[in-house]
């Protein structure tokens, strides 16, 4: 009864499941002080963040959009709940503040995507310098240290030598793999991403279907301000501007983002693509290679993988077509 | 009357120009000091950079439907640091320049082939590229600004000829004249056009359409490594961060100027120029009344989303006035 639950990988899923496995093997093979267990809780405990927002970013790309104001709308929501943790407000209020005002960011992404129809890389890059600037006139060019929220333990703490952190991101992993594969509104993503004006045609409420998408990328990005704080103790000026690259590049090497790719690939690509590049920038730092070269890997690893399913899209195309000539 | 407004609404020019009109007197009505005619050409110079990355933008954004080219910015601070680490080693000027302007066509050709040959969708190819670029360029100079430039380079950026700066009338006006020919009085430019309105229309008509989207990829990347060279002169320092933002910048006020950001193919160049002006003045103004810079890019933010909406709502209220 319950086998149609267990998750059913596509080959391009597959394919990016092997791709980091091959990771893990060779750097344990050739980077010394790579292969132990304190090691990889630390790739966990850092990926967290990342590992969630991308499940939103994930939802936009497949709906054929993008979000680049991600690491602004986490940037906003840990400045204000930062600034309440200091005042010693209430757990349960802090946690609902960061929802809330996530899904508010959300909506206005949204807002503007789904009714105005501006398109969404333009409205979200203009979004995330708006946030910037928020960002800036909240912490007036100081930082927020040594913030100690009553919920910081969950980044540390431990069950059976596995972090708790990583039960967190399999449960929610789960739960979205279960809304794209059998809720309404799962399939609904698919079917607008596969063609948008079937799905209009289909009578799917598109522009709500967007909306409630880009707010719910909102709220995890806002829930995922609440960690970075819990984990860095801080929140300074540049809080979240490398976080939309890596979301954007784990989906791209989970097999979401190439023109043709015909919207195949959910969560569990992305979450392949997002502990590739975890473990990839940990490789890198333990190998000694300089830090400023982090973004020129994972943006190189970002074209090889699109290209490759474009490359590969391409060559689906041209045979469907031949068929069809025969 | 309703002519006059349907001409207003179908050049987006000449829109501007009526805007810019308003925001020069309500900015000289802030400050004085803001309406001399000195103080107007001077300000003119802080646009030369953005309005030539405006330029390929815009031409990136005509010539793919929804297309658009985020590693400008990038480029142009990897051509800062390719001018001033071929200066410090050859100590020939003429020579780095030229490497300058071939580095940013390379890096243009980077883009042009991803996106022309290999079908990848613009914004996710150039996102890759823009985060390459730049962290190649923060390894390359390990974050520290390049000096040491000859004296005699300031002259392309802080002097005057005829009391017009000297990048304006050397290089920007130069420039234009020569885009502006490509892009209207040439069959490239025709091209360029139809490929972004239609692009199977367009290879029936037997116009290779790669190899147009890879050359104005080219020709952004070119016009960026320009704009590399003036903000050297200018600054007279290399900086690895020196085009971080400009992006934004350049696809704001290629939106101002009325291209469209949905479909390919639609929007003049004039309107860019224009624009161009309008948003350096409006710049000024603001920094002269003492505003943040984030702010600034905050504000820019906000005017990228009035542009959009406006190049929608102008298009209907054409449609609608034209049909009456």
């Amino acid at each position: 009864m319950f086998k149609k639950y267990i998750p059913h990988p596509t080959r391009r899923e597959f394919f990016a499941i092997a791709l980091l496995a091959a990771e893990i093997i060779l750097f344990s093979i050739f980077v010394p002080n790579f292969a132990n267990v304190n090691n990889f809780v630390r790739v966990i405990q850092n990926n967290t963040e990342v590992a969630i927002i991308s499940i939103g970013m994930t939802i936009v790309m497949l709906l054929g959009g993008i979000d680049l104001s991600v690491g602004a709308v986490m940037g906003v929501v840990a400045v204000v709940t930062g600034n309440m943790i200091q005042a010693e407000m209430n757990t349960v209020l802090i946690i609902l503040a960061a929802a809330a005002i996530g899904i508010l960011v959300g909506a206005v992404n949204g807002l503007i995507i789904a009714k105005l129809h501006i398109p969404d890389m333009l409205t979200t890059l203009a979004t995330s310098n708006v946030w910037k600037a928020v960002i800036f006139g909240l912490l007036g060019g100081k930082w927020l240290t040594s913030l100690k929220p009553s919920f910081r333990g969950i980044t540390t703490a431990k069950v059976a030598g596995i972090p708790v952190l990583l039960f967190l991101v399999l449960g929610v992993y789960a739960v979205f793999y279960y809304v794209f594969m059998y809720r309404k509104y799962g399939r609904h993503i698919y079917a607008i991403g596969c063609n948008e004006d079937a799905a209009v045609l289909s009578g799917i409420n598109v522009a709500k279907v967007r909306f409630i998408s880009y707010c719910l990328t909102g709220a995890l990005a806002g829930l995922t301000g609440l960690l970075y704080i819990a984990r860095m103790g801080s929140v300074e000026m540049t809080i979240g501007s490398n976080t939309a690259i890596q979301c954007i590049a784990a989906v791209t090497i989970g097999g979401i983002g190439a023109k043709g790719s015909g919207m195949r690939g959910s969560v569990i690509g992305t979450l392949a693509g997002v502990f590739f590049i975890g473990f990839l920038k940990n490789g890198i730092v333990i190998m000694g290679i300089p830090s400023l070269l982090e973004n020129f890997f994972v943006g190189m690893l970002m074209i090889i993988c699109v290209l490759f399913d474009s490359v590969s899209g391409m060559r689906r195309s041209s045979k469907t077509a031949e068929k069809g000539a025969k | 009357m309703k002519k006059l407004v349907l001409s207003l609404a179908k050049s987006r020019a000449k829109f501007l120009a009526v805007l810019l009109v308003v925001e020069i007197i309500i900015l000289s009505i802030m400050n004085p000091e803001f309406a001399k005619i000195n103080n107007l050409i001077e300000i003119l110079q802080f646009g030369a950079t953005l309005f030539l990355m405006a330029v390929g933008e815009a031409l990136v954004i005509i010539v793919i439907p929804g297309g658009i080219d985020i590693s400008i910015g990038s480029i142009m601070s990897l051509s800062c640091v390719v001018l001033g680490i071929t200066y410090q080693n050859s100590g020939n000027m003429p020579i780095a320049l030229l490497a300058t302007l071939i580095a940013g066509g390379l890096f243009g050709v980077v883009n042009g082939i991803l996106v022309g040959f290999f079908n990848m969708p613009s914004l996710i190819a150039t996102l890759g590229t823009q985060y390459v670029f730049a962290s190649l360029a923060l390894y390359i100079t390990n974050g520290v600004a390049i000096s040491g430039f000859p004296d005699s380079f300031s002259w392309l950026s802080l002097e005057t000829t005829l009391g017009i700066p000297n990048q304006i009338l050397f290089l920007v006006i130069p420039v234009l004249i020569v885009v502006l020919f490509l892009v209207y009085r040439t069959r490239f430019g025709r091209n360029i056009y139809l490929t972004g309105n239609n692009s199977e229309a367009a290879k029936f008509a037997a116009i290779k359409t790669k190899w147009t989207i890879f050359f104005v990829f080219v020709l952004a990347g070119v016009l960026t490594a320009f704009g590399a060279i003036i903000n050297c002169s200018w600054l007279m320092t290399a900086r690895a961060d020196a085009g971080s933002g400009m992006e934004m910048n350049a696809i704001t006020v290629a939106m101002l100027g009325g291209i469209s950001a949905v479909e390919g193919g639609r929007g003049h160049l004039s309107g860019v120029i224009v624009g161009t002006v309008l948003i350096t003045m409006l710049k000024s103004g603001l920094q002269m009344a003492g505003i943040n810079s984030t702010w600034i890019l905050a504000i820019t933010g906000i005017i990228l989303l009035i542009s959009i909406v406006m190049n929608n709502v102008m298009n209907k209220f054409i449609i609608k006035m034209s049909t009456d």
